[in-house]
């Protein structure tokens, strides 16, 4: 019995040994979207402190929040959308920042913080934002084209590519009649349910990951795209015209967050300040030109670059978008009003 | 003598197999495209080759799926034939339910099992997500596929062998390995292929139960159409590919062992 | 019994009584069943209990039970959608049966050390990410895609034909992918054929299509049961290829699921949605079974 308790207690002894060794050894996991964050920047920040970093990818917000609200995965770091961020607050899911460890944080342009969805930034900083709005292939459509309304014309059916998201689309409905993209009530989705009904079956393909690959293969001539996506075909080809809807547009803010059963809070913020970095913010802006919130890292970037209209609306622009509330339970509703209407 | 019939067949055979690889060659190709786009012809390359190598990220996503495969893969194969043998043989109470449940991954919607298993493992069974929730989930899904091919081939299996071995004194379990399993190794070869297949490819589930170690290439690759598939995603198919298609040759001319 | 896979029911050949099962039987099934009950059984329990009850904001569970979701899921609009993703999978069914047995049965006539070989060639292009496999197609069948400017160029055609995101696509989608699960069960059928009994066929007067019909193919109808199930199953509620080929205008099952449980945060509707659809398949296999058994 004397033994079993001494070889017991050395066991332990042991365990709690390699605990105690293992817990400097630091980690960080990152519960990311796929393709988002360049892996040189996740390598430079290895190379530099010295974490490990695991990184789980998602390929939608609601994905990593299923995983997360289910309890699934020791996230330290996550990159949810703005809505996601509010829905998050109000649950009380996220680990609030110590700003004297986000010194970076001052090289964000100031309208992209301090935003209504986390005042303060007391939980999440801005990762890369954007817009959705219209891409025009100008070989193919030869009409003027500025708003929704010209792309949901019958002479365009068949032509056009939008974004496989129920959300999206009943924004732009929204947007057309004049009302709040964050007004979804009944009476408003009733509003718009006869445009949408004249706007589906004008639409050929529905694509949230690549709408690009529509346009540039030739199936599709005129889109409603991420702005991230506009800027890759305006690179691409100058037939590609870019234009902000007239009826107005939403401005969406990726950020990255802490969830409150963190391991390790101190490189996530660690990471954080990272990312904001002028020079590494800038790298990923390389990679994926989207609304760079960072001035300081815009100041490193070409002229090119800036002047894509795509990747970056004007101020007068930004200035009047609207940013997306959590929805809730009503979610569920558009998507069905957006089946309903594809099936029909 | 070579028949019309078989002569049809193999024609048929050389087409379908031309379909089946019009898309591959197709990525090949452009494995060697200077064009990160992946649309069009803009150079050759073999950049994105020299880049594969250093790219740790997609290998040990590559490496990571074919350890949740292999395992997935045997275990589908253990209980996928052993039930299907079992379930042939004996009439076993409920036999007729059995049969039903075995259904039921086969036709669940991937995101439906994904979450569900996903509960079950986080706030039932408590086991940390990772490769073995992974394999798990894969097994689920993936022996149904062996059992209903083994099952086919045991359709008019004559009992009679393995009652004359019983009689001999065989216990059920001698006769199986000596006289059933070779008789239904061609379907278990193919229930393992299946196996293999399916698990390599898939995602919804994976996302739901995976953790961050066991990322595997399909969670690596998914959003990656965003900015363009990664042409190194090419070259990793084809090595792929043209590596199995060379072992396989290897073994087929050189070891005159059959395998089936 | 089991054996919905089964054309004919699964008796066994005469003189064969199927035993009793023995405790060594219990024994070898014992993982299969715990693994059944686990891992099927449990989650899908779990998932008809949800879709009896609420979300909140979140999409977390309330344990709240009514009917709603399922009032919500009757609604001829979720069937219309069922019914055509049942549609699409029948005819890829048809169309790899098609395809497939010739393949098969060539595969499973090879000479004997070939037939390992064949078999890996059908399934290698498979182990390949769906997704490139998937934009592959995508720039083959584009409008400025290889196959428009093949046709353009031989003269075949004059304008380009927008073969992508169609119902065409849809089932070209299915087709490819499927395949393999079509021609490897009806292989296992063939290859234990007896030689005796085709030559006897043959040596009968009967041509290819007449031996074919009266002998080959009844002889391989567990294969081809088996390979019909393989491909029509999973293909109801497959969707990620279908969208991506067919542009997302028609909705199918697996798709609208898959919505409910993720952007909208509506996991008991979404498990109404699905525990609907096990009920109707159940039925319809329960249904075929005992169809058989009569015509036994």
């Amino acid at each position: 019995m004397k033994t079993k308790k001494l070889v017991l207690s050395t066991v332990t002894a042991f365990a709690f040994l390699g605990f105690a060794s293992a817990a400097p050894t630091k980690n960080l996991n990152i519960y990311c979207w796929s393709e988002y964050i360049p892996q040189n920047i996740i390598d430079q920040f290895s190379k530099e402190t010295g974490v490990k970093v695991s990184v789980e990818n998602y390929a939608s917000n609601e994905e990593m929040l299923s995983k997360l609200a289910a309890g699934g995965g020791d996230y330290d770091l996550i990159q949810p959308s703005e809505y996601v961020i509010e829905a998050l607050v109000k649950d009380k899911f996220l680990h609030p920042l110590d700003h004297a460890k986000l010194s970076n944080l001052k090289n964000i342009a100031p309208q992209f913080l301090n935003m209504p969805f986390d005042p303060d930034n007391k939980f999440s900083i801005p990762y890369m934002a954007g817009t959705v709005g219209i891409v025009v292939n100008t070989d193919l459509v030869k009409d003027e084209v500025r708003s929704f309304a010209d792309v949901f014309k019958p002479e365009n059916k068949g032509k056009i590519v939008v974004l496989d998201d129920a959300r999206e689309i009943v924004t732009w409905a929204l947007l057309s009649q004049g009302l709040g993209i964050n007004q979804v009530t009944d009476k408003n989705l009733k509003q718009i349910k006869p445009i949408l009904q004249q706007w589906i079956p004008l639409i050929k393909v529905y694509d949230s990951d690549s709408p690009k690959t529509a346009l540039l293969n030739g199936d599709a001539s005129i889109g409603v795209v991420w702005g991230g996506e506009g800027a890759i075909l305006l690179n691409k080809n100058k037939k590609f015209r870019w234009v902000m809807p007239s009826e107005g547009a939403h401005l969406f803010i990726d950020s990255l967050a802490i969830p409150k059963t963190a391991k390790n809070v101190d490189n996530a913020e660690a990471f954080m300040n990272f990312i904001l970095r002028p020079e590494i913010s800038k790298q990923i802006s390389e990679e994926f030109p989207y609304l760079n919130p960072n001035l300081a890292a815009r100041k490193l970037m070409t002229q090119k670059q800036l002047d894509n209209a795509a990747s970056f609306p004007s101020d007068d622009e930004i200035k009047k978008m609207q940013i997306f509330k959590d929805i809730g339970t009503k979610g569920s509703d558009i998507e069905e009003l957006i089946t309903t209407l594809k099936a029909q | 003598m070579i028949r019309i019939d078989s002569l049809f067949c193999g024609a048929w055979t050389i087409a379908v197999m031309a379909f089946l690889y019009i898309p591959i060659v197709l990525l090949m190709v452009f494995s060697f495209n200077s064009s990160r786009l992946n649309l069009s012809w803009e150079g050759f390359t073999t950049k994105w080759y020299e880049a594969l190598l250093t790219n740790r990220v997609l290998l040990t996503a590559f490496q990571n799926s074919l350890i949740v495969a292999s395992a997935t893969t045997l275990l589908s194969t253990l209980l996928g034939t052993l039930g299907a043998w079992m379930l042939y043989r004996y009439r076993f109470p409920f036999q007729r339910l059995l049969g039903l449940l075995i259904f039921i991954p086969m036709v669940m919607p991937e995101v439906l099992m994904g979450v569900s298993l996903l509960v079950l493992f986080v706030q039932f069974l408590n086991i940390p997500l990772g490769f073995t929730t992974m394999i798990i989930a894969h097994t689920t899904f993936c022996f149904p596929f062996v059992l209903v091919a083994v099952q086919a081939r045991l359709q008019g299996l004559d009992p009679s062998q393995e009652e004359a071995a019983m009689d001999l004194g065989a216990t059920p379990l001698q006769s199986f390995w000596k006289i059933t399993l070779p008789f239904l190794m061609p379907a278990i070869v193919s229930g393992a292929l299946m196996s293999f297949t399916l698990s390599l490819d898939e995602y919804i589930v994976s996302v739901f139960t995976t953790g961050s170690q066991s990322q595997t290439l399909p969670l690596k690759v998914y959003g990656m159409a965003k900015v363009g598939l990664n042409p190194q995603l090419n070259a990793l198919s084809s090595i792929f590919i043209a590596a199995t298609v060379a072992v396989a040759l290897a073994g087929h001319f050189i070891g005159k062992k059959k395998i089936l | 019994m089991i054996g919905f896979a089964s054309p004919k029911g699964e008796r066994l050949p005469e003189g064969a009584p199927r035993r009793a099962p023995s405790l060594v039987a219990w024994l070898i099934l014992s993982p299969l069943l715990i693994w059944l009950l686990l891992f099927v059984v449990a989650p899908t329990a779990m998932l008809t209990l949800v879709s009896f009850a609420e979300r909140d904001s979140l999409g977390r569970i309330i344990w709240n039970f009514n009917l709603q979701n399922y009032v919500r899921a009757f609604d001829w609009v979720w069937i219309k959608i069922l019914l055509e993703s049942v549609y699409y999978a029948f005819l890829t069914t048809v169309i790899c049966m098609a395809l497939g047995y010739p393949t098969a049965y060539f595969i499973g006539r090879a000479p004997e050390r070939w037939r390992g070989i064949l078999l890996m060639l059908v399934m290698v292009p498979f182990w390949t990410s769906f997704l490139i496999r998937t934009y592959a197609w995508i720039n083959i069948l584009s409008k400025e895609g290889l196959l428009n400017s093949l046709l353009i160029s031989s003269g075949l055609l004059e304008e380009p034909v927008a073969m992508l995101y169609s119902p065409f696509a849809i089932v070209l989608g299915l087709v490819y992918n499927f395949l393999p699960f079509m021609i490897l069960p009806i292989y296992t059928s063939v290859e234990k054929l007896d030689n005796a009994m085709i030559e006897a066929a043959y040596d009968l007067g009967a041509g290819p299509v007449r031996a074919f019909s009266k002998v080959i193919i009844p002889l391989t109808r567990p294969g081809i049961a088996a390979g019909a199930m393989l491909v029509f199953v999973p293909s109801i509620a497959m969707f990620a290829i279908t969208t991506l080929m067919g542009g997302g205008s028609n909705p199918t099952i697996g798709e609208v699921i898959f919505k409910q449980f993720t952007s909208g945060r509506n996991q008991p509707f979404g498990a109404a949605l699905g525990t609907l659809l096990l009920i109707v398949f159940i039925i319809a296999l329960w249904l075929t079974h005992s169809q058989r058994e009569r015509e036994d």
